[in-house]
């Protein structure tokens, strides 16, 4: 038989607020004794025990079977006690649960590497994400995003068929992306998801020729058969997410919309097929490129320059010019659209009446 | 045990020491960033239970026995059945008024505000609950049987009302709301009694309510004062700029001081105004007090590059802690434990809005 040792400890039952003062008694088994000054004992296994807190002198102890109980031991015990009966007591938790396992260093490690790949995977997302959306949550999305617009997309008959004129020399594929006009004047232009394409009412205002529109729209449907779209509005969502918001205001979705931005090497993918198919079409690329020297005078040549749009977010205005005027061979071109089907595109928002007005609010 | 106010000592006292906070928030920290924030609600568990387990009641140290997970759940919680419909909802309305259905649009965002209105009121009471139900002293927990549904309900229209009269009874709602929060809490087998009064803090109120419009009167000889220099100087100019900038300077401390004092006043007449069965509360920081504690915070924070934001949950309690007193009477055989329900999940909503408990 082991010799019995005593341990002065409080104790609360959890009932009342009463403390029980008096000993612990461990006779070196498996469950330790409590005695007060009335010598009433209550027996409670090791197993039963569960570290609550660790105090400066004090080391608080509660109870799997009653979630009240509180026991109070000093934590300098009698050195030969000490080892013995810090084995059997539970371990005191520090960071919590299997933190206090692997080790604080350990943890740090691991966690540093897992939130790494998951910031990584955060922002490559768009990129792998992107094209594989499945096509009919593509059309979709981009349904409801054309739905935003209202019915601020202008519409006369005339105006349709020449715009399906451009489309039918632009775009090879058999599914033509849906190309409609916008009643806002920005000079810009947006692919949305599911290969709805809108030009702003303003690009059309500015435009000289119907080249420059055509290549406006080639460079859109460039985004939308390298598969660009959901890669961009992913990552605007992203973005979206991580400047603190689920911010949402009317105003922001035309705007985030207009600034839906591509990468540099998107855009670039874009202009490259953009001039393949205006080779193949026969359109000549000089239209394009005065329009970017126009944009590069009016807006000046930083990248990121103060207007929002279809400029800001491309590569310079003059580089692209240049690369435009580049491309043109010796020949001479017949124009894309006749005088008087241009003119129907550009007056298409001032002769639709029942479109309505773009205001932000 | 009976306590006297007259007892030098308080019945509240704090023992932590900020050395010993220090690995603990430092700690938290390098956790929190190495799990992109997953951390947090553990480090708040953690904190708190060294916070509690330093703050002496009478004659025993208080226990924190929250833990981290319930925190998380109730964040999960929050997240699911609030914010995630929330957004859903913005985005419909937004849509809604895109597609020409204005009134319809702006309907669904009034009532999606006005239910987060309702939600703030409810956070404020589920945090207060939460933070008795797992605080014990003696092994005695305190907490709630009211759900606080309908004090959601009083939040929104004591506050309207409040607001309503120019808000001249801003005062009142604010009384009133503790009181009524304070009654539906307990401790043990004790409810709570708050009967806060708005009169008493009503005069410092009126002071910050027409303090703007005091300093604006007696702006106006500082600002012929400034003309008037401007005519001596050989910079025209200078002398208006400068009077401008003096009057700003003025009018936003002095403006926060008075802030700072009325509240400092409220704090007083609540916590003084609420007892637990024998005991009576009481609070002593002064303006001077508060303005100390601000003043430490922003120095705190400005002079460690932000690293001091860490301690501030310490110092603040540390001057809840000390600035609170009791006195009057605990009878321990009479304190039994609480039959109050715990709800299993923490302030996820506190959280979501961002509120204090008290």
């Amino acid at each position: 038989m082991a010799e019995t040792h005593r341990i002065q400890a409080s104790w609360y039952d959890g009932r009342t607020a009463a403390r029980h003062e008096g000993f612990l008694l461990w006779d070196g088994g498996e469950r330790v004794r409590l005695e007060d000054q009335w010598q009433q004992g209550l027996e409670i296994p090791f197993a039963d025990l569960r570290h609550v807190d660790s105090q400066r002198n004090t080391l608080v102890l509660g109870r799997h079977s009653e979630p009240d109980f509180r026991l109070s031991l000093p934590r300098d015990v009698p050195a030969d006690l000490a080892a013995d009966l810090a084995r059997r007591l539970p371990g005191q938790a520090r960071y919590g649960g299997w933190i206090d396992r692997i080790g604080l260093g350990k943890t740090v490690i691991a966690c540093t590497l897992a939130s790494a790949a998951a910031v990584a995977l955060f922002l490559t997302a768009p990129e792998w994400l992107g094209p594989r959306i499945p096509e009919s949550w593509e059309r979709q999305i981009g349904e409801a995003m054309v739905g935003d617009f209202g019915g601020r997309i202008c519409r006369t008959e005339a105006g349709d068929k020449a715009l399906d004129r451009l489309v039918e020399q632009i775009d090879p594929a058999r599914d033509k992306v849906r190309v409609g006009v916008a009643n806002i004047d920005m000079v810009n232009a947006v692919a949305l998801p599911g290969g709805q394409i809108l030009i702003f009412d303003g690009l059309l205002q500015q435009a000289e020729s119907p080249e420059e529109v055509a290549g406006v729209l080639a460079h859109e449907v460039g985004h939308v058969r390298e598969r660009h779209v959901m890669t961009a509005i992913l990552r605007q969502f992203g973005l979206s997410i991580l400047a603190g918001g689920f911010n949402s205001g009317i105003a922001e979705s035309a705007l985030g919309l207009a600034s839906m931005g591509y990468s540099r090497d998107a855009e670039r993918e874009a202009d490259d097929y953009a001039r393949a198919r205006m080779r193949a079409a026969d359109i000549s690329p000089l239209g394009t490129a005065a329009f970017f020297e126009r944009m590069a005078d009016q807006y000046g040549d930083e990248d990121g320059s103060a207007i929002t749009g279809w400029i800001a977010t491309h590569p310079s205005s003059s580089e692209r010019a240049k690369a435009y005027r580049e491309s043109a061979g010796g020949s001479s071109y017949p124009p894309a659209l006749t005088k008087p089907e241009f003119n129907a595109l550009k007056t298409m928002c001032a002769q639709d009446k029942d479109v309505e007005d773009f205001d932000f609010f | 045990m009976n306590r006297s106010q007259d007892d030098n000592s308080s019945a509240f006292d704090f023992e932590g020491s900020w050395l010993e906070f220090a690995p603990i928030a430092f700690s938290n920290l390098l956790l929190t960033i190495v799990t992109l924030g997953i951390y947090r609600f553990w480090a708040t568990a953690r904190e708190r239970r060294y916070l509690w387990s330093r703050s002496r009641f009478i004659d025993e140290r208080l226990e924190w026995s929250g833990t981290g997970r319930e925190l998380f759940i109730g964040f999960l919680l929050v997240l699911a059945l609030i914010l995630l419909p929330f957004f859903i909802i913005s985005q419909v309305s937004q849509a809604l008024m895109l597609r020409g259905q204005e009134v319809l649009g702006v309907l669904l965002t009034f009532i999606s505000f006005l239910f987060l209105f309702y939600l703030v009121g409810l956070a404020r009471f589920r945090a207060l609950r939460y933070r008795l139900s797992r605080t014990r002293w003696h092994g005695i927990r305190g907490g709630s049987d009211n759900q606080g549904f309908l004090f959601g309900l009083s939040y929104m229209w004591k506050n309207v009302v409040g607001w309503l009269p120019a808000g001249l009874l801003i005062p009142w709602s604010m009384t009133s709301l503790w009181n009524e929060r304070w009654s539906s809490m307990s401790f043990g087998p004790f409810t709570f009694e708050a009967d806060a009064r708005a009169g008493p803090v009503f005069p410092r109120f009126l002071l910050f309510y027409l303090a703007p419009f005091i300093m604006f009167i007696a702006a106006i000889p500082l600002a012929f004062a400034g003309v008037a220099a401007d005519f001596d100087n050989l910079e025209p100019g200078a002398g208006i700029v400068f009077a401008f900038l003096a009057f700003l300077i003025v009018f936003y401390f002095g403006l926060g001081l008075i802030a700072v004092a009325f509240y400092a006043k409220f704090y007083r007449e609540a916590v003084g105004a609420t007892r637990l069965g024998r005991l009576e509360f009481h609070f002593d920081a002064r303006t001077m007090d508060w303005v100390k504690l601000l003043l430490g915070d922003v120095a705190l924070v400005v002079f460690t590059l932000g690293i001091g934001w860490i301690f501030l949950r310490y110092r603040h309690w540390k001057f809840f802690m000390i600035h609170m007193d009791a006195s009057g009477e605990v009878r321990l055989d009479e304190l039994t434990q609480s039959t109050t329900r715990t709800a299993g999940h923490g302030e996820g909503l506190l959280d979501a809005f961002d509120v204090g408990a008290i």
